[in-house]
C-alpha cells in the first residue's frame, strides 16, 4: 500500500513534469506565432505610407563615428587599429560597410598571399617589416578570450628575387635601403644560389636577394589648398537586392574599397573638376585583373621554397605540403585582361607564365593545373604604390587603398598608421607622408622599382 | 500673471500664421519681448509674496525661476534653427509650439498657489517635454531614453498625488501661502515617513538623486538641442522649487527621513563627478555634471538651514544658465563634425577663437570660479553642510577638486591642443551662435553684480 501511494506520487510527478514540459515547448512557438500574425495582417491590409510595426534592426545605424567604405583585409585593419588605438574604451563608433558579405570579387580572398620586405621604397619595406611583425605575432594582437589560437598559415620561407644582368645594379642598391630599414636580406650569386636551391636553373640570374624580417619607425603631415573644401555629413547605406537605404551620419568616411575605389570616391566629388587642377584630380586607383594557377608537380621543389619571383615576372610559391604550388604572372600593359569580368584565360598560362617557370626550374617541365582563379588588383595607375591618409579637398574622407597587388602584405601597418591619423593627426610610428593624395596633384610619383 | 501667460499660451497662433521666411524671427523676438515682462515681477515688496490672484502668485523664490524659463524659450528657439532647417514646414511650428506649450506649463507650475494644479501642471510638462525627445531626438536610442524619461519620473510622482490628496482631505486646503502657518507639529507616526517619502520621492526621480539618475544621461543626450536646454535648465529645477516647498509643510515631525538621501547625495556627487573623468561623449559629460551639481541643491533642501536655502536657490538658477550653456556650445560642434565623441574634435581654438573665448566662459562658470553666482551657491551649500556635520567637508573637498578636474579635461580636450585634420574646413561660427552664448552668459554674469535677487526667501 505504502509503495502503491508512492508509485502515485511518482506518476503524478510524471505528469506535472509533462505539463509542464509542454508548456515549455510552446514558448519559442509563441514569437513564431507573432511573426506570422504579423505577417498576415500586413498581407491582408493595404500598404500604406505610415507603418508603425517597421522594424530597422535590419539596417545599419543611423549615426556612427567613422564610417569605413570596404570591408576587405585593409577596411577592417583600419577598424581594428582604430579600436585598439583608442585612449578611453568605447570613445569612437566605427561602421564597416561592404557590398558583399561573400567577398566573392574582394582582392582580399583572391590574393597569392606572399608577403615580402624587399621593396625599393623606404615605406613600404617598413609597412611590410611592421605587417609580418603583426602576423608572426597574432595572437597577441587578434586573440580573443576563451577562443583557441588563431592560425593564420604563416609560412614564413623566405622569397627570392631574381634579377637578370639588366637588373642587377637595382637589386643592389635596392638591398642597400633594405638593410638600411632594418630587414634582412642577403645577396646571392648564381653559384651560391644553385648550392642553396638545387632545384633552380640558374641561367640568365646575375644576382638573386634573398629575405627575411625585423621592424622600425618615425612621423609628420601636409595641408591643403585654399579651395572648395567639401566635408561629407552622411552615407548613403543601400542594402542588399532592394531600394531601401539608410543615411548614417558620420563624422569620417574612410575608403578602404580596394578595386572600386576610384568609384567611391568620385562619388564623393574627389575628381570633378577642370583638369589639371586639385579639384579635377582623380583618385587614379581601378581594377585590373590577375591571373592565379594552382598546379600540382610531384617533382617540384620541397619544403624549402621561398616565395620566388623570376627575372621575366612570373612568380609562384608552395601552398601546402603535397607539391602543390601557386603562382602566376603580371601581364604587359598591351596584354591587360578586360576588368570587367572574373573569367580566367588558361591559354596565358600556356603561353607566358609555363615557359618562363619551366625554364627557371626544370622540374616544372612536368606538370598539373589544377584549377586556376583570377582576383582584381586596386591597381594605381600613377605610380602603383598605395594612398593613404586624407584628400586636401573633401576634408572628412580618408584613404587606404591602391596598393596594387601589395595590400594584403601591408594591410596591418597600413591600418596602423591611418587610424593613428585620425585619432593623433599624424604619423606616428611610420611616415607615410610620401603616400598622400596630394602627390597625383603634384606629379610626384613614389615609384618601386622592383614590381611585380 | 496672466500678463505672462497669455502672451505666451498666444504664441501658439503666432508660430502657426507665420510666413516660413519670418517664422524663427517672429518666436525669437516676441518670446524675448515676453521675458522682459517678467522683470517686474523682481521686484518683491513685501517679505511674505506677491499674490496675483487666487491661484497664481510669485515670491523671491519662484521669481528667479520664472526669469528662466521665460528667458530660455528664446535661447531655445535660436538654438534648434540650424537642424530643423530641412524639415517641413509644418514639423518646424510644430516643434516651435512644443516649446511653448512647455513654456506655458513651466510658468504656470512655478506661480501656482495650489499645490494640486502645482502636481497636474507638473506633470503636464512631461508631455511635450517627451515628444520632443521621442520625435526629433538623433539616434534610435532615443526612444528607450523616452521611455526611461517618462516611466521614472511617473513612478516617481504618484504616491505625491497620492500625499496630496491625503493633506487635502486632511489640512482642508492645499494653498501654498496658507500651508506654511497651519502646520504643527504633532505626536511623530509611523504613517508620518511614509508620508514624507511620498512628497519628495517625486522630487528626487526629478532633481535626479543619484539612485534614481539613470533616465538622465540617456534623455540628455539622445534629445535635440532644445529639449536638452529646457531638461538641464527648468525641468531639473522643479523638482528643487518642489523640495523647497513641501520641506515647510513636512518639517520637523520627520526630519530624520533625510538622512539616507543625504547619505545619497553626499556619495553619489563625488560618483557622478568621477564618472564625468571617464566619458567619451561630450554631451554624456555634461549630463553627468549635472546630476552632481543637483546633488548638492538636494542636500542643501534637505539640511534646512537659511544658509543652505540660499545657496540652493543660487545654485538652482546658476546651473540652470551655465548647463544651457554648455549643452549649446556641444551641440555646436555636433553640427559642424556630426559626432559627439570628444577625442574626434580637438584643437578648435586655433579655427573658431571666438566660440572658445564662450567655452572658457562656460568651463570657468561650470567650475565654479569666484565670483560668479556658481561659486556663492557652492559655497553657500558647503558652509552650510560643515556647519550641519564637519566630515561631510571631505567629500565636498573631492567634489570640487574632481568638478575643476573634468570640466578643464572637457575644456582642454576640445579647444587645445593640434587639431585633428578633418575639422579645418568647419563652417566658422554663426552669429546666431553668438548671439545664444551671449545671451547665456550675459545674465551669468551680470548676477555677480547683485546675487541677492537669486538667494530666494532666506535672503
Amino acid at each position: 500500500m505504502f509503495r502503491g501511494a508512492l508509485w502515485l506520487l511518482a506518476g503524478r510527478g510524471y505528469v506535472g513534469r509533462g505539463l509542464s514540459t509542454r508548456s515549455g515547448g510552446s514558448t519559442p512557438d509563441w514569437t513564431e506565432k507573432v511573426s506570422e500574425i504579423k505577417k498576415k495582417i500586413q498581407s491582408a491590409l493595404p500598404g500604406g505610407p505610415w507603418d508603425p510595426l517597421y522594424d530597422t534592426s535590419h539596417l545599419p545605424p543611423e549615426h556612427s563615428d567613422v564610417v569605413i567604405v570596404g570591408g576587405g583585409v585593409l577596411g577592417l585593419s583600419v577598424a581594428y587599429w582604430l579600436k585598439r588605438l583608442e585612449k578611453p574604451r568605447g570613445a569612437i563608433k566605427v561602421l564597416v560597410v561592404d557590398r558583399d558579405h561573400t567577398y566573392s570579387q574582394a582582392s582580399t580572398g583572391l590574393s597569392v598571399g606572399g608577403i615580402r620586405q624587399q621593396f625599393s621604397l623606404p615605406e613600404n619595406i617598413q609597412l611590410s617589416l611592421f605587417s609580418v611583425d603583426f602576423l608572426r605575432n597574432i595572437n597577441e594582437y587578434l586573440a580573443v578570450v576563451d577562443d583557441p589560437p588563431l592560425d593564420v598559415q604563416f609560412n614564413p620561407s623566405g622569397y627570392l628575387l631574381l634579377a637578370s644582368e639588366k637588373g642587377a645594379a637595382i637589386m643592389e642598391s635596392n638591398v642597400k635601403v633594405q638593410r638600411q630599414e632594418g630587414a634582412k636580406v642577403c645577396l646571392m650569386s648564381p653559384e651560391q644560389l644553385q648550392n642553396k636551391f638545387p632545384w633552380i636553373n640558374t641561367d640568365g640570374v646575375a644576382l638573386a636577394s634573398y629575405g627575411f624580417i625585423t621592424s622600425s619607425s618615425r612621423m609628420q603631415t601636409s595641408s591643403g589648398k585654399e579651395m572648395t573644401l567639401k566635408r561629407i555629413h552622411e552615407v548613403h547605406v543601400k542594402m542588399d537586392h532592394s531600394l531601401e537605404y539608410q543615411p548614417v551620419e558620420c563624422a569620417l568616411v574612410i575608403n578602404a574599397a580596394g578595386a572600386w575605389s576610384g568609384q567611391v570616391a568620385e562619388l564623393a566629388g574627389i575628381g570633378k573638376g577642370p583638369p589639371g587642377t586639385l579639384e579635377g584630380t582623380k583618385l587614379p586607383v581601378e581594377p585590373r585583373k590577375r591571373y592565379v594557377y594552382f598546379w600540382h608537380c610531384p617533382e617540384g621543389p620541397g619544403l624549402e621554397t621561398p616565395f620566388m619571383a623570376d627575372t621575366s615576372g612570373a612568380y609562384f610559391r608552395r601552398e601546402g605540403l603535397g607539391h602543390n604550388y601557386l603562382g602566376g604572372c603580371s601581364p604587359t600593359e598591351e596584354e591587360e585582361p578586360d576588368p570587367g569580368n572574373l573569367e580566367v584565360d588558361h591559354d596565358f598560362f600556356q603561353d607566358k607564365v609555363w615557359p618562363h617557370l619551366a625554364h627557371r626550374v626544370p622540374a616544372f617541365q612536368s606538370l598539373k593545373v589544377r584549377s586556376a582563379w583570377a582576383g582584381y588588383y586596386d591597381y594605381n595607375t600613377f605610380d602603383q604604390n598605395g594612398v593613404v591618409g586624407p584628400h586636401p579637398l573633401v576634408v572628412n574622407m580618408y584613404f587606404a587603398t591602391g596598393f596594387s597587388g601589395h595590400g594584403l602584405q601591408q594591410a596591418p601597418a597600413v591600418g596602423r598608421a591611418v587610424a593613428e591619423m585620425v585619432l593623433e593627426g599624424q604619423f606616428q610610428t611610420i611616415n607615410l607622408s610620401s603616400l598622400l593624395f596630394s602627390r597625383f596633384y603634384l606629379g610626384e610619383k613614389v615609384e618601386e622599382r622592383n614590381i611585380i | 500673471m496672466l500678463k505672462i501667460i497669455i502672451p505666451t499660451t498666444m504664441l501658439i497662433p503666432l508660430t502657426w500664421l507665420s510666413k516660413s521666411n519670418m517664422l524663427w524671427i517672429n518666436s525669437t523676438i516676441y518670446s524675448l519681448m515676453i521675458s522682459m515682462t517678467c522683470l517686474p515681477l523682481m521686484n518683491q515688496f513685501c517679505d511674505n509674496s506677491l499674490n496675483m490672484s487666487l491661484l497664481f502668485f510669485s515670491d523671491s523664490l519662484s521669481t528667479p525661476l520664472l526669469m528662466l524659463t521665460t528667458w530660455l524659450l528664446p535661447l531655445m528657439i535660436i538654438a534648434s534653427q540650424y537642424h530643423m532647417a530641412k524639415e517641413p514646414l509644418a514639423r518646424k511650428k510644430l516643434y516651435i509650439t512644443m516649446m511653448i506649450l512647455l513654456q506655458v506649463f513651466l510658468i504656470m507650475t512655478f506661480s501656482a498657489t495650489e499645490l494640486i494644479m502645482f502636481y497636474i501642471l507638473f506633470e503636464a510638462t512631461l508631455v511635450p517635454t517627451l515628444i520632443m525627445i521621442t520625435r526629433w531626438g538623433g539616434q534610435t536610442e532615443r526612444l528607450n531614453a523616452g521611455i526611461y524619461f517618462l516611466f521614472y519620473t511617473l513612478a516617481g510622482s504618484l504616491p505625491l498625488l497620492v500625499a496630496l490628496i491625503y493633506t487635502q482631505t486632511t489640512l482642508g486646503s492645499l494653498n501654498l501661502l496658507l500651508a506654511q502657518y497651519w502646520i504643527e507639529p504633532s505626536t511623530p507616526v509611523w504613517s508620518d515617513s511614509l508620508l514624507w517619502l511620498a512628497y519628495m520621492l517625486a522630487f528626487m526621480v526629478k532633481m535626479p538623486l543619484y539612485g534614481l539618475h539613470l533616465w538622465l544621461p540617456k534623455a540628455h543626450v539622445e534629445a535635440p538641442i532644445a529639449g536638452s536646454m529646457v531638461l538641464a535648465a527648468i525641468l531639473l529645477k522643479l523638482g528643487g522649487y518642489g523640495m523647497l516647498r513641501i520641506t515647510l509643510m513636512l518639517s520637523p515631525t520627520a526630519n530624520f527621513m533625510a538622512y539616507p538621501f543625504l547619505m545619497l547625495s553626499l556619495w553619489g556627487m563625488v560618483m557622478t563627478s568621477s564618472i564625468c573623468l571617464r566619458q567619451t561623449d561630450l554631451k554624456s559629460l555634461i549630463a553627468y555634471s549635472s546630476v552632481s551639481h543637483m546633488a548638492l541643491v538636494i542636500m542643501a533642501i534637505l539640511i534646512q538651514s537659511p544658509w543652505s536655502f540660499m545657496g540652493a536657490t543660487a545654485l538652482m538658477i546658476a546651473h540652470g544658465l551655465t548647463s544651457s550653456l554648455l549643452f549649446c556650445l556641444a551641440n555646436s560642434n555636433y553640427e559642424r563634425t556630426h559626432s559627439r565623441t570628444m577625442i574626434l574634435a580637438r584643437g578648435l581654438q586655433m579655427i573658431l577663437p571666438l566660440m572658445a573665448a564662450w567655452w572658457l566662459l562656460a568651463s570657468l562658470t561650470n567650475l565654479a570660479l569666484p565670483p560668479s553666482i556658481n561659486l556663492i551657491g557652492e559655497l553657500f551649500v558647503t558652509a552650510s553642510m560643515f556647519s550641519w556635520s564637519n566630515f561631510s567637508i571631505i567629500l565636498l573637498g573631492i567634489n570640487i577638486v574632481i568638478t575643476a578636474l573634468y570640466t578643464l579635461y572637457m575644456l582642454i580636450m576640445t579647444q587645445r591642443g593640434k587639431y585633428t585634420y578633418h575639422v579645418h574646413n568647419i563652417k566658422p561660427s554663426f552669429t546666431r551662435e553668438n548671439t545664444l552664448m551671449s545671451l547665456h552668459l550675459t545674465p551669468l554674469l551680470l548676477l555677480m553684480i547683485s546675487p541677492k535677487i537669486i538667494l530666494g526667501t532666506m535672503y
